[in-house]
């Protein structure tokens, strides 16, 4: 079998290589290089999606020792939870790339080896099947997008640029931490020592353990997500990184933190995440009323999406602590969703600010009468991310309430449920503000409507928007097996009796329920 | 009578002994032309020390019981011997204009690196203090060699009163241990304190254990030993500071790791949390002030102060019975290779740009990115292995070392680490922040001379290599474990 | 065993108690005429002059090092006297490169100027 997943991760590394040996002064060649690459990349992962066949189990599956006498393996794989987001790295790095195609000017080959090697390091994350791979993925794409927001970032981007390397940097090293605490108790526990996901789900994490490991997982997801109140570091990173930086960490990094929960945190520690589900709740949904509250009164456009995508991870964040099928099936579909709508809102703040050097909504209004193709677009995008039914938006965020007011946390749900209409009035009224009214501004007056290269750009993403908001099937259905089986592991014994029976359960070698280890034999 | 095997045996020692009197023979006698040929004289004989160790028959002492030639040592002496070779690379170019004698500098460099061999294999208290005393004097004339420099003469004085007073505690306490025992050799003193239940001698066993702390902490600069070291990495030659980081740093290590596995087994509990306070103070002391250095060489010093403190916490979680991974030991040693590429890799940059502007604060690094690309790109690779930051060795380390102390269950003090890590990626982050961040005020191109740069280079590369493929690291730190006295894996 | 360093420590004995008599009998008995001549510290028969307090140039330092250095190397000389036979051509061949050794170290201050004296 053809590694497809270890060609992933090679082939934006071997674009960022071959960049090296561009001429600095060739930016066009530079340009070209790291576009094509990305399509590549994107093609193949396509292909993948083409050839993932909709069970529970790991697919694309390869592993070769790498630390044999620590039990760590390159140990790659997808199955549902992760293939989508796979390939909503490599589409958007696409966007990426043509998005900052004639927004970055200086150091422009530095700028697409960094982007490369991002796309690179989170392919790897989404992939790797081995505690240890996947923290040296996490860690690495770190330094990168630092990198992107305090060489090429605006105003404060030298602060922003060390803020979010503390921040993510204090959740993984105790990450790290924890990693190593559970798997020297798997190894106690099973007597081989080993890294990788399937031989530690294989034996129960100690409940006395599972607290404080949860609560290390989770703390670095946390920051990563971000969830309120670890989400500080976010909107001074997304508003003073380039816009193609905004659209990459809000649209994927982003969901490396809600990935982790679904992938990691809640798998490995079923019964902590039980304990937990209180407060994770309680912190979505103040996450979605809050984040919304203060989106209302930014006067920065791109700063008032900063905190919207602090809402819309609320919701990923509850639907997938529902832990039923509707509930993650909705969180994973609405960290999509939220990838194409936000990556394309921050693509729209990108193309005017481009021309006007300005975000603040006050100096905008009227747009819609100068540059209507732009409105079109931005009205499109606009009630994608509000939810409006026929788009993505909507698809997601139903699942994740009818999910959520399904399961446990009906209360939040109801709660939660007014920040969807919070969220339609921050961005209406934005939207309102920017494009209708008087066209009084003269810089206004003189704005070009969007080029073509801009038009082929949003293209992709409204396309998507619409095809994952009428037809989501597809999408769903690979998702479900995968998800199925989280949920069971996910659950302790006394939940899952008391779940309703998932439809058509296919076979599943983790099957078994967790079953709740006696304290006695722990170590 | 020693026989020829015996000999052999510290081939290495007799090689860098040679080759430090060929050095100052061609100094003395050849012209000054000839004099170009020294640094390469000296790399020679480090490379013809290391080339012979794997022939070396093992686990045996030597001079009656005075001298160990086990792996343990071995891993040392290359370590020493690697670091001596970087450090004549940095020099060449960092001495032509700064002094006229360029052959007392190699042999002095020679004969520290020569020093430091001997620490590793020393087993005896005699031999213990006569190697420690020789690198101190080597490297008080190593930071003094600026003569004209006042920073220079500065950094020796100071290195050289804070190296007496240490040295004469750790005498005492190796007089108390001979006392105590009535035998130089450190396997008698296990003997001694393991066959003795009698109060006084335990009690005096611990004070001389601290006592000898005194010693192998100034070697290794942890707090409360370590005021010298800020002084003197700002004041001495740099490429000599390269070297006291690593070399001299190495050997301390060498030294604590024996003399705490081999002598003092019986008051492990003891010395556990004698470290465990050290190796604390000496991660926290040093992070929270580099964070106010402006001095890219003082920021480094606290910085290998900090670096100390994490190494620490192997020795403390060293378990050498058990059949973990994870044990302590390796961690130290694979943290000390790792640290050996990356620390003389960030000075031989230090040292270019030292070379080519005088820049030696932090904010005249700003818009390094722009005037020499490939040096601040490789200062990346080496911050993020300072910082534990994968993939790089660092990294490695780092996880082999607070395994260790998980592993071992020394909580609080792999926490204190993980902080500390994290409160290091602020000031290291410093750096980069002016490197690329910041605009430059000159924009005129540094030069480099190709020797610098191939340095470099190889360092980095053995950064980043030994991360991705670091079994071969693993498995030599594995051997290295290898010490004569103790039960082997 | 300790009883074979007797006669050391009566060794030892007898040689203080030699020099205690000497000294006390030579100050009880001896006649006692101070002069002013008699009292000067000896300077090697030259006149003392000037403070004893005086400082004194470094270049002097230098050469009482240099001459405690090699010195004590001679030290080294004594027990291979004694084991000369014993140790036979191997001996001879490690004072060799002692000597050698010594030498390096005395070319060495020799070119570097440490006997110049200005």
């Amino acid at each position: 079998m053809f590694n497809y997943l270890s060609l992933l991760i090679a082939l934006p590394l071997i674009g960022a290589i071959v960049l090296l040996f561009v001429p600095r002064a060739n930016d066009r060649v530079v340009r070209w290089v790291a576009f094509i690459t990305t399509l590549v990349t994107f093609a193949i992962s396509v292909a993948l999606f083409a050839s993932f066949r909709a069970t529970a189990d790991m697919q694309f599956v390869e592993r070769v020792a790498w630390i044999p006498q620590l039990g760590i393996s390159y140990y790659i794989g997808v199955d549902g939870l992760s293939i989508l987001l796979v390939v909503l790295t490599t589409f958007l790095m696409i966007i990426a790339i043509g998005g900052s195609w004639n927004g970055i000017t200086e150091r422009v080959r530095e700028y697409h080896v960094l982007f490369l090697l991002l796309e690179s390091a989170i392919i790897g994350v989404f992939v790797s099947l081995d505690l240890f791979l996947f923290y040296v993925f996490w860690e690495f794409t770190l330094i990168p997008m630092a990198f992107l927001i305090g060489i090429w970032g605006h105003g404060r981007r030298i602060y922003a640029a060390i803020k979010f390397i503390l921040f993510t940097m204090l959740g993984s090293t105790l990450m790290l931490v924890a990693i190593l605490v559970l798997v020297f108790a798997q190894r106690d526990a099973s007597g081989a020592l080993s890294f990788a996901l399937t031989d530690i789900l294989k034996t129960p994490v100690p409940i006395a353990l599972q607290g404080i490991l949860f609560a290390a997982f989770a703390l670095a997801f946390a920051i990563k997500v971000p969830m309120f109140p670890f989400h500080t570091w976010l909107p001074d990173a997304h508003t003073e990184a380039p816009t193609a930086g905004s659209v990459i960490l809000a649209a994927i990094l982003l969901k490396m933190g809600t990935y982790g929960y679904v992938r990691f945190a809640m798998p490995l520690f079923p019964q902590a995440t039980e304990q937990f589900t209180p407060l994770i709740a309680t912190l979505s949904v103040i996450g979605i009323i809050y984040a919304a509250l203060v989106a209302m009164v930014q006067e920065d456009v791109k700063k008032l999406v900063a905190y919207s995508s602090v809402a819309h991870l609320g919701f990923v964040m509850l639907g997938v602590f529902a832990l039923n099928q509707q509930g993650v099936a909705g969180g994973m579909l609405q960290m999509l969703n939220h990838g194409i709508s936000t990556g394309a809102l921050f693509l729209i703040v990108g193309f005017i600010y481009e021309r006007r050097h300005t975000r603040l909504i006050t100096d905008f209004g009227g747009l819609s009468k100068q540059m209507p193709i732009f409105a079109t677009v931005f009205m499109i995008v606009t009630l994608s991310s509000i939810g409006l039914p026929g788009t993505n938006g909507f698809v997601g965020e139903f699942l994740v309430l009818v999910g959520a007011y399904e399961s446990h946390l009906r209360w939040y749900t109801v709660i939660a449920t007014s920040g969807v209409i919070l969220s339609a009035v921050y961005m209406l009224w934005m939207f309102q503000r920017v494009m209708f009214g008087e066209l009084s501004n003269p810089k206004n007056q003189v704005l070009k409507d969007l080029n073509a290269r801009e038009i082929v750009i949003m293209v992709p993403l409204i396309v998507m928007i619409f095809v994952m908001g009428l037809y989501p099937k597809p999408f769903i259905d690979r998702m479900v097996p995968a998800i199925d089986k989280m949920i069971l592991i996910s659950k302790t014994k006394q939940q899952v009796a008391s779940v309703p029976a998932m439809p058509a359960m296919p076979a599943m070698p983790h099957a078994e329920p967790m079953t709740v280890t006696p304290a006695a034999e722990e170590k | 009578m020693p026989d020829l095997n015996t000999w052999l045996l510290i081939s290495p020692e007799l090689i860098l002994t040679v080759f430090g009197l060929l050095i100052i023979v061609i100094d003395l006698v050849g012209r000054e032309k000839s004099h170009a040929v020294l640094p390469w004289v000296a790399i020679l004989g480090f490379i013809l020390a290391i080339a012979t160790i794997p022939y070396l028959a093992q686990d045996q002492t030597i001079f009656a019981g005075m001298y160990a030639i086990d792996k343990f040592a071995f891993f040392f002496k290359a370590i020493g011997a690697i670091g001596g070779i970087l450090t004549v690379l940095i020099s060449i170019d960092f001495l032509r204009t700064r002094t006229p004698a360029k052959g007392d500098f190699y042999l002095l460099l020679t004969f520290a690196v020569l020093a430091t061999m001997m620490m590793a294999s020393s087993t005896s208290l005699l031999m213990i203090y006569l190697s420690i005393e020789f690198l101190s004097y080597m490297s008080y004339l190593l930071a003094g060699f600026l003569r004209e420099d006042k920073k220079s003469n500065e950094a020796a004085i100071k290195y050289f009163l804070y190296g007496a007073v240490t040295s004469a505690l750790m005498l005492y306490g190796l007089s108390l241990l001979y006392g105590i025992s009535g035998s130089l050799n450190l396997a008698d003193l296990t003997k001694q304190f393991a066959a003795s239940s009698d109060l006084s001698v335990k009690a005096l066993g611990i004070v001389s254990f601290t006592l000898l702390l005194a010693g192998f902490g100034f070697k290794i600069s942890a707090v409360p030993f370590h005021q010298w070291a800020p002084d003197v990495y700002e004041g001495a030659p740099t490429p000599v500071v390269a070297f006291l980081s690593v070399g001299s740093k190495a050997a301390g290590f060498a030294l604590l790791l024996r003399v705490a596995l081999t002598a003092f087994p019986t008051f492990h509990a003891e010395w556990i949390a004698l470290l465990s306070v050290v190796a604390m103070m000496t991660m926290t002391l040093g992070n929270l002030v580099a964070l106010q250095q402006t001095n890219v060489k003082r920021l480094l010093a606290y910085s290998s102060i900090a670096q100390a403190g994490y190494m620490l916490i192997g020795v403390i979680a060293a378990n050498v019975s058990g059949a973990s991974p994870f044990m302590g030991l390796n961690g130290v040693l694979i943290y000390l290779a790792a640290y050996l590429f990356t620390n003389l890799g960030a000075f031989v940059i230090v040292v270019a740009i030292e070379n080519a502007t005088g820049a030696v604060e932090i904010p005249e690094y700003a818009g390094l990115v722009k005037r020499a690309p490939l040096l601040a790109a490789l200062f990346v690779v080496f911050f993020l292995s300072l910082a534990g930051i994968p993939p790089t060795v660092g990294f490695i380390g780092k996880f082999f070392v607070f395994g260790a102390a998980l592993r071992e269950g020394f909580l609080l003090l792999a926490a204190v680490g993980v902080i500390n890590s994290v409160i290091s990626v602020f000031y290291y982050f410093s750096i980069i922040r002016a490197a690329f961040f910041e605009e430059p005020k000159d924009a005129t191109l540094i030069r480099v001379p190709g020797v610098m740069t191939a340095s470099v280079a190889i360092c980095a590369a053995l950064v980043l290599l030994l991360a991705v493929f670091p079994q071969s690291l693993i498995d030599l730190a594995g051997m290295g474990m290898g010490m004569f006295g103790i039960a082997r894996p | 065993m300790p009883i074979d360093f007797l006669p050391i420590l009566v060794m030892i004995a007898v040689v203080a108690a030699f020099a205690a008599i000497a000294l006390i009998l030579s100050g009880l008995t001896g006649p006692r005429r101070p002069t002013r001549a008699k009292l000067e510290p000896y300077e090697s028969g030259m006149p003392p002059f000037g403070s004893a307090m005086r400082r004194v140039s470094i270049k002097y330092f230098l050469t009482a090092v240099l001459f405690i250095l090699f010195d004590i190397e001679i030290i080294f000389f004594y027990p291979w006297a004694v084991l000369f036979r014993q140790l036979g051509l191997f001996g001879l061949i490690e004072m060799g490169i002692f000597i050698l050794i010594l030498l390096v170290g005395y070319v060495y201050i020799w070119r570097k100027g440490g006997f110049d004296w200005d």
